[in-house]
């Protein structure tokens, strides 16, 4: 690709990819926590898994994520319940926060991440995962990008180890990277929906409408199920 | 204890802006909350200072409050180590508890109450059908479905509740959701229309799903058309309620499941 066009395109996939792999950096930094031997009696038993230096990631310098940590698959045959060691960034610049979800069935509040797609496809697929945007009702209350990959041990699945993102960040972040206003484009997710744009008419959080024109195959971004595509939108704005 | 901090949580625990009878608010508060399960029963209530701090109430408001929600029995204080109040989910109590307040309501109050709870519930669906995905329609499926074989009236108001909570974040936002959740703490604190007529809820469980069909047709205009006119009809049925209950707040033919 040696179009002006291309090469925005080629930017823009770089600097996504960058952010991607960066965050799962800190994602196998937890993973590599919930590794030690120590941890892995905490799986077992029911006890704390991490140690607490790992939610200090969060203060890493350059660091995206707005929170993470270990979500444990249930296993009711032992009495091991859902359970998870997850820590938030304060967003008044407060200590860091623990998640304490509302995991009881019968609550109107009930955080059944079980069935999530951040849970579930792991569990699944065996492989990660970049679920977003979407509201994480029930649990942070946050918008979020969730970035998660499972932690299998002796062969058996036993929970996601990941970190969240918020749309906010993500989107400041690749903004100001960027520069002035590239070329406008926007990145789709496998769902078509709006990850992040430079067309004010394309939303975040909207799918792509149905029927509309085609946006082509676009190009992909390495190492995550999303598309980018360059849009020809006209401007809004006259002046 | 450890306070959990969901977004349900967040709202039961969120401060007092009503002004006047502030004890009498956090009774119905701490009501809707038991209602709707998001207070469990035997859970531990926060320490009295931390509770009346979150709520914005003084200390003397809360003790109040605390000695009211022991007089019906839905809370019981325990002395000495591992002491506290602690809740007690007793359906025959909220039945009485969501007619005493229906009685306390004039018709207009409950017009509003559905007024705003239309207004964001149909700019939810309208915005539902732009973004929701395959796998959120089919978790508010899943919802509607739990609606129509739930035997209780805790229940149904919970899987209720969902519903519309989820449609919000299928709105792709955050304030919605928000929003929503306040009202159904508001909504929580008034008598359950199928408790009266339980054929009712067949009514709502096909409104929600020609909802949810519209979102899956992609059909903003009529999501939003269908839970305007859904939450209409609502509002006419507690309007009713609150009419034959007269003076006296007592509602004919209450079941309390």
């Amino acid at each position: 690709m040696t179009s002006p066009g291309g090469r925005e395109i080629a930017r823009v996939r770089a600097a996504v990819s960058d952010v991607v792999e960066q965050v799962f950096g800190t994602v196998a930094q937890v993973h590599a926590a919930v590794r030690r031997p120590a941890a892995r009696d905490g799986l077992h038993t029911g006890g704390t898994v991490l140690d607490h230096d790992v939610r200090e990631l969060l203060h890493a310098p350059g660091q995206l994520a707005v929170g993470l940590g270990l979500v444990v698959a249930p296993r009711p045959d032992e009495e091991l319940p859902l359970r998870l060691e997850w820590w938030q960034l304060d967003p008044g610049g407060g200590p860091l926060r623990s998640l304490e979800p509302d995991l009881r069935p019968t609550s109107l509040g009930y955080y059944d991440y079980t069935a999530t797609e951040w849970f579930d496809v792991p569990r699944r697929t065996g492989r990660r995962h970049v679920v977003g945007p979407y509201v994480d009702v029930h649990g942070t209350g946050r918008y979020l990008l969730t970035l998660t990959e499972p932690v299998v041990v002796d062969g058996e699945f036993v929970g996601v180890v990941g970190a969240d993102v918020s749309v906010r960040r993500f989107e400041n972040h690749l903004l100001a990277l960027l520069g002035g206003l590239p070329a406008p484009f926007v990145l789709l997710n496998d769902e078509d929906r709006v990850v992040l744009s430079t067309a004010p008419r394309r939303l975040v959080g909207s799918l792509l409408p149905r029927g509309a024109d085609p946006l082509g195959a676009g190009a992909g971004v390495p190492g995550v199920p999303w598309r980018l595509h360059l849009v020809g939108d006209a401007t809004l704005l006259r002046a | 204890m450890q306070l959990l901090s969901g977004d349900a949580r967040r709202a039961v625990f969120s401060p007092l802006d009503d002004g006047a009878l502030r004890s009498e608010a956090v009774v119905r508060r701490v009501g809707s909350a038991i209602a709707l399960g998001l207070l469990g029963d035997g859970e531990q209530l926060p320490p009295e200072a931390d509770l009346a701090t979150m709520l914005n109430v003084s200390t003397m408001t809360l003790r109040e409050a605390l000695a009211e929600l022991r007089k019906l029995g839905l809370v019981v204080t325990r002395r000495g180590r591992g002491g506290g109040s602690f809740v007690r989910a007793r359906d025959d109590v909220l039945g009485e508890l969501a007619d005493a307040r229906l009685a306390e309501l004039g018709t207009t109050d409950l017009r509003e109450l559905g007024d705003v709870h239309g207004a964001v519930s149909a700019a939810a669906a309208r915005l539902a059908a732009g973004r929701a995905s395959r796998t959120e329609i089919a978790r508010l499926r899943d919802i509607v479905d739990r609606l129509a074989i739930a035997d209780s009236v805790t229940g149904q108001r919970r899987a209720e509740g969902r519903y519309f909570i989820e449609l919000a974040a299928c709105a792709q936002s955050v304030r919605l959701t928000m929003q929503v959740m306040d009202l159904h703490l508001e909504l929580g604190q008034l008598p359950w229309p199928p408790a009266s007529d339980p054929g009712l809820l067949d009514v709502m469980v096909a409104g929600h799903r020609a909802v949810v069909d519209a979102i899956e047709d992609r059909d903003g205009g009529l999501a939003r058309r269908l839970t305007e006119e859904h939450i209409e009809t609502r509002t006419l049925w507690s309007i009713e309620l609150r009419l034959r209950a007269g003076g006296d707040g007592a509602v004919a033919a209450r079941e309390v499941s």
